[in-house]
C-alpha cells in the first residue's frame, strides 16, 4: 500500500497485486452536524477475499466494473493489454470523429496547474487523496499513449513522461479509475485553458466498452442492452408498462379521488412526454404527479408505449457512443412516428442532456422533433396561473438540488428555482448552487452501479460533499425530527443517490429528511388536491 | 547575416507553425455538442442559463452577444481570469510570466519602430514627440517585461520543483520548457540590461532586420538571439502553444451551443458529416456483429 500523499501516476503500473491505496474514514472530510458526533458514521470496509481473486481491487479496494475479471492465462492477460492499446489508438482515429477535436485539445494542452482539483467533489471528499485528482487518470492515459504511440515517447521515454509499466494491473486499475469520476464537468468550469478531464475519463470507459466489451453490468447488460431488447433499462415491457399505468390510474383515484387517465400513443398530440422508466418502478408518484398537473393545465400531451418510447434513459452517454446514438435515434423515431410537435423530458438529468444536447447532432435537422425540458413548462404553468396553487401546503423547509446535466450542461437554471420559490415559503438554496452546484454522487451511472462494494464508494465518498450541502441547507432544523425537511431532487439518478445517502445515514428515520422531485411539490400545492400528495405529510396529520 | 537569418526564420516558423496548428484544429471533423455553462454569449440568460430555459425555444431567435463573448475572452487573455478566480497563488506567478511576455512582445515591436524613428546616438532631448514616446515606451516595456517574465518563469519553475503535488505530475520535458524560457530571458537581461535605454538593443535590431553585413555581435548577444530563436520555434511545437488551443476549447467546444435546426449552418455541417464513412471500427461484440459461420 502506498501512502496516498506519495502516489504518482506511474505507480498505477506497479505489477504488485497489492491495493495501491486504502481510504479511511478519518481521512475523509468531516460531515456537518449532527453527523459530526462519534458513532454517527460507519467505517469503510475492506474488499472480500473472493473479490480480490476475481476482480480488480488493487486500485482502492472498490469494484466498479463487475465484468472486469482477472485473466486465467498469460495469453488472456496479453490479449487484454493488446486490446486496450488497440482501443487507445482508435480513440485518436476517425472511428472517434465525434469527439476528436475536444479530445486532442485536452490531451495536448494540460498545463498541470492543478486548478481543477479543488473543483472536484470526489477529491475533496477523500481529504485531497492524490488518486482522485482530475489530472491523475488523465496523466496515466497520456503516459501509456506516449509510450506506445508517439515518436517522442519512443525516442525520449521518461523525459516526456512515457515511464509507466503497462500490464493487466495497470489497465484494469485505469479502467476502475475511470469509474471514480461522476463526469459532472465541474472541473472543466475552472480550467484556465478550457480543458475537460472528465472527457478523458469517459474515453477510457469507451475503450473498455467499445473495444474490449467491458462495462459495468447495471449500465450495459442490464441497462442499455436490456433497453434495446425490452424497451426499458428496467426490463419493463410494453405490456407491463400499460399494466402499470392502469394500476396507477386506479391507485390515484383511490388515494386522491382523481379520475386520472394517462394519454398513450395519442397521434398528433402537442407533447410527447418521456420519463425515465425507473420512475414507474421506484417512484411512481412522479409520473402520476406529471399526469395530474398536465391534465389540470389542459395540455395536449401523450406518453408512448412503443419500444424506446417510454424510457428516456440513455446510459450510452456515460460509456459507449454507438449505444448512445442507437438509443437517441430510436427515441427520436418514436416521436416522429407519433407526429408530436415537441418532446418534453421528464425529471431525468442525463436523459435531458442525451436527447437535447448529445443527440442534437446525431439526427438530421430535417424532420427532427425539438426537445424541451419539463422545467420551463412547469414555470409557465405557475407563471401563467394555468393551475391554482396554495403555497401554504408546502410550508416546510425545502432545498433544491441542481442536476449537473440540467444546469451545468444545458443551462437550465432559473425555471425550476422560480417554481420552488413561488410554491415553497421556506425554500433555501444549497451552497454553492446553480451552475456551480456539486454532483449528487450518483452521476454517470454511479446511482445504479451496485456491483460488490461500489455502493459504499458512492454513498460515503462520491455523495459526501452533497450530503454536507444538504446538512448545511437545513442546519437550523436538522436536529428536530418533528420538522419535515425536503430535498427537491428533480432527476431520477439524483434521487437514486439521495435514496442511497438517506438510507445509509438513516437520515429519514432519525431527522425526517425526505426527498422527491419538483412536480410532486407542485401537485402537493394544488388547491384542487384535497389530501396531501406526500405520504410523509399524511402520517403527520 | 546568420543571426538575421535566425531571427527571421524563428519568427516565420513561430507564426507558421502556430497558424498550421490552428488550421489543423479548425479543419477537424465536426464533434458532438459539449456545452458547459455559463456561456457568456447567451444573451438574456446572464445568470448562466441558456435558450433551453424557455418553452418552445426553437420558435424564438437564439440571441447571441458577441460583445459579451469577446469581453469574456479578453478578460481571459489579458488577465487569465479563471486562474485568478480559482487558484490565486499560482495566478500571481503565472500572470507575471504572461504579462511579461505581452510587454516583451510590445517591446520588440517598439524596437523595430524605434529603428526607423530614433536615429542612432541622438540625444533624447532632441527627439520629436513621436520619437520620445517610442523611446520611453521602449524603456518601460523592456524593463517591466524582462523583469516580470523572468520572475514568472523562474517562480513557476521553482514552484513546480518544490510543490509536492505539482512535482509528481511534472515530466522532465515540462521543466525543460520553463528552463528554456528562463534561459532566454536571463541571457536577455544580461545582454540588453547593461543599457537600459535599450539603444544597443535598437541598434542590434536594426542590424538584424536589415541583414547588415558590418554588424558583429558579441558572444552574449549571439547566445541570446540563438536561444530566443530556438524558443520561438519550439513553443508552437510544444504544449506551450496553448494560445492556439485555448481559442478552440472555449469557442468551439465549451461555448458552442448552436442547435441543429433546419437550414442553419450546423444543419449543413451535420448533413456533410453524416456521409462520412470511418476507416476504423470498434471491435467489441455488441458493436461488431459476429461473423457468420463459413464466411
Amino acid at each position: 500500500m502506498i501512502n496516498s500523499k506519495d502516489l504518482r501516476p506511474k505507480d498505477l503500473g506497479m505489477r504488485s497485486d497489492e491495493q495501491l491505496i486504502k481510504l479511511e474514514l478519518d481521512q475523509l472530510i468531516p460531515l456537518l452536524a449532527p453527523y459530526d458526533k462519534p458513532g454517527m458514521q460507519s467505517q469503510l470496509t475492506d474488499p472480500k477475499p473472493a473479490w480480490k481473486e476475481k476482480y480488480c481491487t488493487t486500485l482502492d479496494g472498490y469494484v466498479g466494473i463487475g465484468t472486469l475479471v482477472r485473466p486465467k492465462t498469460k495469453e488472456e492477460e496479453d490479449e487484454f493489454v493488446r486490446s486496450f492499446l488497440r482501443g487507445l489508438e482508435k480513440i485518436f482515429s476517425d472511428a472517434n470523429n465525434g469527439v476528436l477535436q475536444p479530445l486532442l485539445l485536452t490531451y495536448d494542452y494540460c498545463a498541470k496547474c492543478d486548478t481543477c482539483s479543488s473543483a472536484c467533489h470526489v477529491y475533496e471528499a477523500t481529504g485531497d487523496n492524490e488518486m482522485y485528482r482530475p489530472i491523475f487518470r488523465s496523466e496515466v492515459l497520456r503516459k501509456i499513449m506516449k509510450k506506445y504511440f508517439t515518436t517522442s515517447g519512443k525516442l525520449l521515454g521518461s523525459f516526456v513522461g512515457a515511464d509507466i509499466d503497462v500490464n493487466w494491473e495497470t489497465i484494469a486499475r485505469l479502467g476502475e479509475l475511470s469509474y471514480r469520476c461522476n463526469l459532472c464537468r465541474r472541473c472543466a468550469q475552472t480550467c484556465p485553458l478550457g480543458l475537460d478531464n472528465s472527457l478523458l475519463a469517459k474515453e477510457i470507459r469507451k475503450i473498455f466498452s467499445q473495444e474490449m466489451g467491458i462495462a459495468p453490468t447495471p449500465i450495459h447488460a442490464k441497462g442499455t442492452m436490456n433497453q434495446l431488447k425490452t424497451g426499458s433499462s428496467t426490463g419493463l415491457t410494453k405490456a407491463a408498462f400499460l399494466d402499470t399505468l392502469e394500476f396507477l390510474e386506479e391507485d390515484t383515484e383511490e388515494r386522491f379521488g382523481i379520475k386520472l387517465k394517462f394519454p398513450v400513443d395519442k397521434k398528433g398530440a402537442d407533447i410527447l412526454l418521456i420519463h425515465n422508466a425507473g420512475e414507474f418502478i421506484a417512484w411512481p408518484e412522479n409520473p402520476v404527479a406529471f399526469a395530474i398537473l398536465m391534465n389540470a393545465a389542459g395540455l395536449n400531451w401523450t406518453l408512448s408505449s412503443e419500444i424506446l418510447g417510454y424510457d428516456s434513459v440513455n446510459y450510452g452517454l456515460w460509456y459507449d457512443d454507438p449505444m448512445a446514438k442507437k438509443l437517441a435515434v430510436g427515441q427520436m423515431k418514436v416521436a416522429k412516428d407519433l407526429g408530436v410537435n415537441r418532446m418534453i423530458m421528464g425529471e431525468c438529468g442525463h436523459a435531458h442532456k442525451a436527447a437535447a444536447v448529445v443527440a442534437d447532432r446525431m439526427n438530421l435537422a430535417d424532420g427532427k422533433i425539438p426537445v424541451e425540458s419539463c422545467f420551463p413548462m412547469f414555470w409557465d404553468i405557475v407563471k401563467n396561473k394555468r393551475v391554482k396553487f396554495d403555497p401554504s401546503k408546502n410550508n416546510f423547509p425545502v432545498t433544491l438540488h441542481d442536476p449537473c446535466n440540467v444546469v451545468r450542461q444545458m443551462g437550465i437554471v432559473e425555471p425550476q428555482r422560480n417554481v420552488v420559490k413561488a410554491l415553497c415559503p421556506q425554500f433555501r438554496e444549497m451552497a454553492p448552487h446553480g451552475t456551480e452546484n456539486y454532483c449528487c454522487g450518483g452521476g454517470s451511472g454511479f446511482a445504479i452501479m451496485n456491483d460488490a462494494n461500489f455502493p459504499e464508494f458512492r454513498t460515503q465518498i462520491a455523495s459526501r460533499v452533497k450530503f454536507n450541502q444538504i446538512l448545511g441547507a437545513f442546519k437550523d432544523e436538522i436536529a428536530d425530527p418533528s420538522i419535515v425537511k425536503y430535498i427537491c431532487a428533480p432527476c431520477s439518478n439524483c434521487k437514486g443517490a439521495m435514496r442511497g445517502i438517506l438510507e445509509h445515514y438513516d437520515a429519514t428515520e432519525k431527522f425526517n429528511l425526505q426527498y422527491s422531485g419538483l412536480v410532486e411539490l407542485m401537485v402537493n400545492a394544488m388547491v384542487d388536491l384535497k389530501v396531501p400528495f406526500f405520504e410523509f405529510l399524511e402520517e403527520k396529520e | 547575416m546568420l543571426l538575421s537569418l535566425i531571427a527571421y526564420l524563428s519568427i516565420f516558423l513561430f507564426v507558421g507553425i502556430s497558424v498550421y496548428k490552428a488550421y489543423r484544429f479548425a479543419n477537424m471533423p465536426m464533434h458532438g455538442r459539449m456545452d458547459l455553462y455559463p456561456i457568456p454569449k447567451e444573451e438574456g440568460f446572464e445568470h448562466g442559463g441558456s435558450f433551453y430555459e424557455e418553452s418552445e425555444w426553437w420558435k424564438k431567435p437564439h440571441k447571441v452577444s458577441h460583445v459579451r463573448e469577446i469581453t469574456e475572452m479578453l478578460k481571459e487573455i489579458v488577465f487569465i481570469k479563471k486562474l485568478f478566480e480559482n487558484q490565486r497563488p499560482l495566478w500571481w506567478i503565472s500572470y507575471a510570466l504572461h504579462l511579461g511576455i505581452y510587454f516583451l512582445m510590445t517591446w520588440t515591436i517598439l524596437l523595430v519602430i524605434g529603428v526607423f524613428s530614433i536615429p542612432i546616438g541622438v540625444d533624447v532631448g532632441s527627439l520629436s514627440v513621436w520619437g520620445s514616446l517610442i523611446y520611453y515606451l521602449t524603456v518601460l516595456t523592456g524593463i517591466v517585461g524582462l523583469a516580470l517574465a523572468t520572475l514568472g518563469a523562474g517562480a513557476l519553475f521553482l514552484r513546480r520543483m518544490f510543490d509536492n503535488t505539482l512535482k509528481k505530475h511534472t515530466t522532465p520535458q515540462e521543466y525543460f520548457n520553463l528552463l528554456l524560457i528562463f534561459a532566454a530571458l536571463v541571457t536577455g537581461i544580461m545582454t540588453w540590461g547593461t543599457d537600459l535605454s535599450f539603444g544597443t538593443a535598437r541598434e542590434v535590431t536594426g542590424s538584424l532586420i536589415t541583414f547588415s553585413s558590418t554588424f558583429a555581435a558579441t558572444t552574449l548577444q549571439t547566445l541570446n538571439i540563438i536561444l530566443v530563436g530556438i524558443m520561438l520555434i519550439y513553443i508552437p511545437m510544444s504544449k506551450m502553444s496553448h494560445y492556439v488551443g485555448k481559442y478552440f476549447t472555449f469557442h468551439k467546444v465549451l461555448w458552442d451551443n448552436d442547435p441543429n435546426l433546419k437550414g442553419t449552418a450546423i444543419d449543413h455541417q451535420v448533413q456533410k458529416a453524416s456521409t462520412f464513412k470511418p476507416t476504423t471500427s470498434w471491435s467489441a461484440p455488441h458493436i461488431k456483429p459476429p461473423i457468420a459461420p463459413g464466411k
